[in-house]
């Protein structure tokens, strides 16, 4: 008996009849149906209870109480605290990705140790832990070998790094430049002292001077908040914002007047102001009003017509506006933030003095106690350091670099990363791999804000001490990173040093003990507000007196970087999400659009579309122009935020960075560093 | 060609009833048994001595405030207990060392997982018995083993959409995407 191929064919189709019978091809097609949702690289979602926890979202140095959204115990979105009464339920649109930026791929996952140009290695903490040990070590007790630069105004951290380095027999702590640093030496030439602070919640017509107090100045949420009680939906507004700066930024776009003034004009536009409102009789009782009256008298509606374009006509309805105003109010800054000089801050501080407003609008806070006396950060900023290590006038051996990114954030950029390059060991605290981060030697990854205890003590533009505090909202990082705080702490007791804290939680519980806060109440999205100190100030007219006019010649223009906030900060680079909402206009592919109008445009014989070449100082930057009617006559605008040359594959090698070409000069006067009216030659290329 | 005309064996339809017979077996029993492979459950645990302690299925198995379904419990809630080795169990201990000490979720193995682009209430299926679509775990001291499906990954259990959709058209409730599909 055989079997021949008819009945081969015969057990076959039988075979097939049969299968018909059995789930095999019914149960296939169904798996296959639902198969798709479970291939391995389709990502999961965390399961679990959904809860809105209390944190302190410290993204830019001002902080801002947030609740964090957690599913699982894992972070995946962000909302206003609305309990809080700083920010009032408000987030930016940074904070609002903050969630998203935990997970980011640029987070530095673990411990590294340089192994070759660009090249790191991943460590354990405990060897990384050990070299810094070591290099401090060796340099300990030798003034001005070990320096740090802290990028973060507003947390005690600084006291514990800048008391380390003094443990240590040295005193250079250097904050990255900032409007505070700048707003408290303007004080001190108007006969003061403190931090200012800025009533705009009171005030019923705000002035903002360069500083864009409603996007990226300050504490922004809060200064939102206030801009927002003031546009009841349906009401009539109870208050008038005036905006004078170098473009129609954010802060202008919703104000009620847009002024364009260059920035190498601010201190000339502040007092043609003065001029304006004493020739309509305002009067001081500053002992120095006579001579601030002589002064401001020289800056006439002609000679600020010259200096800023504006019309005699503006200008005195500007001031015929602050008249009629009950409580109006003067805020001066850069327009991005740094680079101001104290002169800037003295001739928009001084229109406050002249209208009466010193103690209600404008108010000066009493210096905060601190949690470990033998803490204090340097004169100086982190530029003026890095200028004087690059001429090797400052030798150090070990630098330690916190919350900050001077390699790409501090004027002719280019330069500071090469000056970097003369300190032999480097270390930075950071979460993510940013430019600075890719220059050192050791980096030792810090922790998201969700996943770490912080402060932050008056955040600059707060109109009475503020103190702010968060806890981790989760059980542990997602990266195998630790405190830079705890770390220090423990080096320092290996260093034989006692700074009286284990961790960086009981120097924060410490400060707001010293300050008779509840650290449980802060931590859960409270707030502790003390009191205004009480002052006097002075007009500021002998040391205005000495400001340099600007210079104005025909080859350059002024250089006006503008921030928005929502696309990163110094310390930042643009979170993903946030990248689709950067304009085609700003930025399209790789290049960067720099703004200026159509009759700056004309005189630099570019059009729209055109490929320029930017340069000031050694540095340069590329870019093609979008005409702008919203930027001040004589400006190119230039976005800041760009650029990137680390962090991740969303933002890096996009358009270019204006840091690069701001170009640091000397105050007259005051011999502050300054590059907020920085100056550019514009090319085709 | 006389030879094969006579060929028997090759005649009539006895290959097709044995091409047949054998298929329907091999669909059957050998199919099922290829097409699954077995797990069992990192931790023995057994739902019987729990409920002999006089524990409520509701209070692991819960509602949260906000109408979502707890589902398994986590460590926190294990932890309430067993945050220590209190019995002799070797499965207690092997919890209590392997998860709990060191902060580790079990990674149960969920009989009726489903995808993430289901969204199920519980909440709205409440008035259901849990058996109606779980297997009854309540007396067993043993976790049933967990039949996951070589090809989709699924595990055997996995309710598929064509008997979510009959259910719900049995009962009137709308079949539209966005019902289940967020
Ligand atoms: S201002 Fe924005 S970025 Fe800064 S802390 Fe507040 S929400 Fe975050």
């Amino acid at each position: 008996m055989g079997l021949d191929r008819r009945g081969f064919v015969k057990i076959v189709v039988g075979g097939v009849a049969g299968t018909l019978f059995t789930p095999v091809i019914w149960q296939s097609l169904d798996d296959v149906s639902i198969w798709s949702q479970n291939w391995p690289w389709i990502p999961r979602l965390n399961k679990g209870e959904v809860k809105s926890k209390a944190a302190l979202s410290k993204l830019c140095p001002s902080g801002c109480a947030v609740k964090v959204k957690t599913v699982g115990g894992l972070p995946f979105a962000v909302a206003g605290n609305a309990a809080n009464p700083m920010s009032k339920g408000g987030v930016c649109p940074v904070c609002a990705a903050g969630a998203q930026l935990m997970y980011s791929p640029a987070r530095v996952q673990s411990p590294m140790k340089k192994v070759g140009e660009g090249k790191f290695e991943a460590i354990k903490w405990e060897d990384a832990e050990a070299l810094l040990v070591e290099k401090l070590t060796a340099l300990k007790g030798q003034d001005g070998k070990i320096a740090a630069i802290s990028g973060d105004e507003t947390g005690t951290a600084n006291e514990v790094i800048s008391a380390l380095l003094a443990g240590l027999g040295n005193s250079g702590t250097y904050m990255m430049p900032g409007e505070k640093f700048v707003a408290e030496k303007g004080v001190k030439l108007m006969g003061g002292s403190g931090q200012p602070g800025f009533d705009i919640a009171g005030a019923d017509l705000v002035l903002m001077i360069g500083a864009d107090a409603l996007d990226s100045w300050g504490a922004t949420v809060a200064n939102q908040k206030a801009f927002a009680a003031t546009r009841p939906t349906g009401g009539v507004a109870t208050a008038k914002f005036v905006y004078a700066g170098p473009v129609l930024n954010s802060s202008a776009a919703v104000s009620d007047k847009f002024l364009p003034v260059p920035p190498t004009a601010t201190a000339a536009f502040a007092l043609g102001l003065a001029n304006q409102l004493i020739s309509a009789g305002a009067v001081s009782s500053a002992p120095d009003f006579a001579e601030y009256k002589a002064l401001a008298a020289k800056y006439t509606a002609e000679e600020v017509e010259k200096a800023t374009g504006l019309k005699p006509e503006t200008m005195k309805e500007l001031a015929a506006m602050i008249k009629a105003a009950k409580a109006p109010l003067v805020i001066a800054g850069a327009s991005f933030g740094q680079g101001a000089g104290a002169l800037d801050f003295v001739a928009g501080a001084s229109l406050n003095v002249l209208l009466g407003r010193v103690g209600s609008g404008m108010t000066l806070l009493p210096a905060a106690p601190k949690a470990i006396a033998s803490s204090s950060v340097s004169e100086k900023d982190a530029a003026s350091f890095l200028a004087n290590v690059a001429t090797g006038k400052a030798a150090v051996g070990a630098l330690l670099v916190y919350e900050a990114n001077p390699a790409y954030a501090l004027p002719q950029a280019g330069d500071m990363a090469k000056a970097l390059g003369n300190i032999a060991f480097k270390v930075s605290f950071s979460t993510y791999m940013d430019e600075t981060a890719a220059l050192c030697d050791l980096i030792l990854p810090a922790p998201h804000p969700y996943e770490r205890f912080d402060d932050a003590m008056n955040p600059y533009g707060v109109a009475k001490p503020t103190y702010l505090a968060g806890k981790p909202v989760v059980k542990k990082p997602v990266a195998d990173c630790k405190d830079p705080v705890d770390v220090l702490l423990g080096a320092a007791g290996k260093l034989g040093l006692s700074l009286g804290f284990e961790t960086y939680a009981d120097v924060i519980k410490a400060k707001a003990a010293a300050l008779g806060a509840d650290f449980d109440a802060l931590t859960a999205g409270g707030i502790w507000n003390g009191e205004a100190k009480g002052a006097s100030l002075n007009l500021g007219a002998s040391a205005l007196a000495k400001a340099a006019p600007a210079k104005a010649d025909d080859k350059t223009l002024a250089l006006a970087p503008v921030c928005k906030l929502a696309y990163g900060s110094a310390t930042l680079a643009t979170p993903p999400a946030n990248l689709l909402t950067v304009r085609d206009t700003e930025l399209s592919g790789k290049d960067l659009f720099v703004q200026m109008n159509a009759a700056t445009a004309k005189k630099v014989g570019v059009a729209e579309g055109a490929k320029v070449k930017l340069s000031a100082g050694s540095g340069e930057m590329k870019a093609r122009v979008h005409l702008n009617e919203g930027v001040a006559p004589g400006t190119v605008a230039v976005l800041l935020g760009f650029g990137r040359s680390a962090w991740d594959e969303f933002t890096k090698g996009k358009g270019d960075n204006v840091y690069k070409i701001l170009t640091v000069s000397d105050e007259a006067g005051t011999g502050l560093k300054v590059w907020a009216g920085s100056t550019v030659t514009v090319a085709k290329v | 060609m006389e030879e094969k005309k006579q060929c028997k064996g090759c005649g009539g339809a006895l290959p097709f009833v044995i091409g047949f017979v054998a298929a329907v077996i091999a669909g059957w029993v050998l199919f099922p048994n290829l097409l699954y492979s077995k797990k069992v459950q990192p931790i023995r645990f057994s739902h019987k001595i729990h409920q002999e302690q006089g524990m409520e299925c509701s209070g692991c198995h819960a509602f949260r405030d906000d109408g979502s379904y707890a589902g398994l419990p986590n460590n926190d809630k294990c932890m309430e207990c067993h945050s220590d080795v209190v019995g002799s169990d070797p499965a207690e201990k092997l919890y209590v060392e392997e998860y709990a000490k060191k902060g580790k979720e079990v990674p149960w193995l969920i009989y009726q997982y489903q995808p993430d682009n289901v969204i199920f209430s519980h909440k709205a299926h409440e008035s259901f018995e849990c058996k109606s679509c779980h297997l009854e775990l309540e007396k067993s001291d043993t976790p049933p083993v967990y039949y996951e499906n070589r090809l989709s990954g699924y595990s055997k259990q996995t309710m598929k959409m064509w008997q979510c959709e009959r259910c719900h058209a049995e009962n009137g409730v709308s079949n539209a995407c966005h019902v289940c599909h967020k």
